[in-house]
């Protein structure tokens, strides 16, 4: 008989459990969200306000990312396509306004320092036209080939991310760049070079940006590709789902990018930098944040659904 | 345990004119019920009126109930049997009175809250 050890044998359990085995976590399990028994913690985030819960007072730029939904997956078409498994998947869903950015978090804190992996089955989709929508004449909208769709060019971009602060506040980073803001094809995986915008910026004067402006970092030059392009698969038309693996890993005790697979590609992150923010911050210590945001770059409503979400960590 | 979940479809936002809240999937709740705050009005006499809409896909809408009109500062009711979509269409009128200050289109700051149960 062969030795059986813990580590083998927590492998063997959690492959036998359909809901475990799609993905390959790290030592300890912190969070397994499947959306067919709820939101799990995943809220709309918000910008900061005043002590009287004035809610002008919020950055214009951080108050209207949307409330996540869940998704059946509905579709004009086929009706109800559901989830990876089960029928519900958190979507976040942008305004059909260009700039407009949908956000979803999970607040965690850190019960030690060492490697973080994020996990989920996602897709994205811009949303099919109507007539009261107006889709197929917005911008990024074109010739249909009876193959590729033009709605594809009318998605701009996923983003999974985290803000963490140990002392030092930080935020790794990794967009799927689907379009730029000319709505032409990129395909590409950026990362930020600069930390986010902060409401004491504005406070202070420093900054004030627009209701569209990017959140994570303003300027189209703050962002830099990484690992080359990759094609998705947005299989031809608005109203198909197909479900993409993405594990990304990151360390919390080296501040640093680790990797990040996509089905079958894995990018080495560890030379992608990372931009700690100069101020120091009170009241965020062992802040382990996840977020993730959908931003359209035309007048269309872009989606990005997930099946489910698993987040291990090696501590 | 029963599932329960609440969406702020619109939060500190001015309405005027003609609008729509975005949609919202609903498939999975058994119980609908919308919360309306209202935090400021251009005048005394601006009115917001809203119409719950239902749709098969979130892209065509019908109506689902009459048109009501929300004159408290919250007011609320339910919505039944709404398949898979929600959303409130509504309007904001000066209603006879003009608005007061600018000289800007009547207008309401709401809050929605769309509160959900399995």
């Amino acid at each position: 008989m062969s030795d059986v050890t813990a580590e083998g044998l927590t492998a063997a359990l959690r492959h036998a459990d359909p809901a475990l085995s799609r993905f390959n976590p790290l030592k300890r399990i912190l969070v397994h969200d499947d959306f067919n028994s709820g939101t799990h913690g995943w809220i709309e985030l918000l910008g900061n306000y005043d002590g009287r819960g004035n809610l002008d007072t919020v950055d214009d730029h951080m108050r209207d990312f949307r409330p996540p939904q869940l998704s059946s997956c509905n579709f004009f078409d086929v009706g109800t396509h559901g989830a990876m498994s089960g029928t519900y998947a958190l979507k976040v869903a942008t305004r059909p306004v260009a700039g407009h950015t949908g956000v979803a978090i999970r607040r965690l804190t850190m019960a030690g320092r060492g490697r973080v992996q994020f996990e989920t089955y996602l897709t994205f989709k811009s949303e099919a036209h109507s007539a009261e929508n107006q889709a197929a004449v917005k911008a990024g909208g074109g010739e249909w080939d009876a193959n590729f769709h033009p709605s594809e060019n009318q998605f701009g971009a996923f983003t999974v991310a985290t803000d963490i602060c140990d002392g030092v506040r930080y935020h790794c980073v990794a967009r799927y760049l689907n379009t730029g803001l000319d709505n032409a094809p990129r395909r590409e995986w950026v990362y930020p070079t600069v930390p986010e915008p902060t409401p004491r910026e504005h406070f202070e004067g420093k900054i004030k940006l627009p209701p569209t402006a990017d959140f994570t970092a303003p300027e189209p030059d703050h962002w830099k590709p990484f690992g080359g392009p990759q094609e998705l698969c947005y299989n031809e038309v608005p109203t198909k789902v197909n479900w993409h693996y993405l594990r990304w890993v990151i360390d919390t005790g080296t501040r640093s990018n680790v990797e990040l697979q996509l089905n079958d590609t894995v990018y080495d992150m560890r030379d992608v930098p990372v931009p700690p923010y100069d101020e120091e911050y009170g009241s965020l210590q062992n802040l382990l944040n996840f977020y993730v945001s959908v931003r359209t770059h035309t007048d269309v409503r872009n989606f990005l659904y997930l099946d489910s979400v698993l987040i291990s960590v090696d501590w | 345990m029963r599932q329960s979940l609440t969406a702020v479809l619109e939060r500190n936002r001015t309405l005027s004119g003609e609008f729509a809240t975005e949609p919202y999937e609903v498939a999975w709740a058994a119980e609908a019920r919308w919360f309306v705050r209202t935090l400021e009005r251009s005048g005394a006499g601006a009115r917001l009126k809203v119409t719950t809409q239902v749709s098969p896909d979130g892209l065509h809408w019908c109506d689902l109930e009459p048109e009501r009109e929300v004159a408290g500062e919250l007011e609320t009711w339910t919505s039944a049997e709404f398949g898979g979509w929600l959303r409130l269409k509504g309007t904001v009128d000066p209603g006879g009175a003009p608005a007061e200050g600018t000289g800007g289109p009547a207008s309401v700051k709401v809050m929605i809250y769309l509160a959900l149960k399995s």
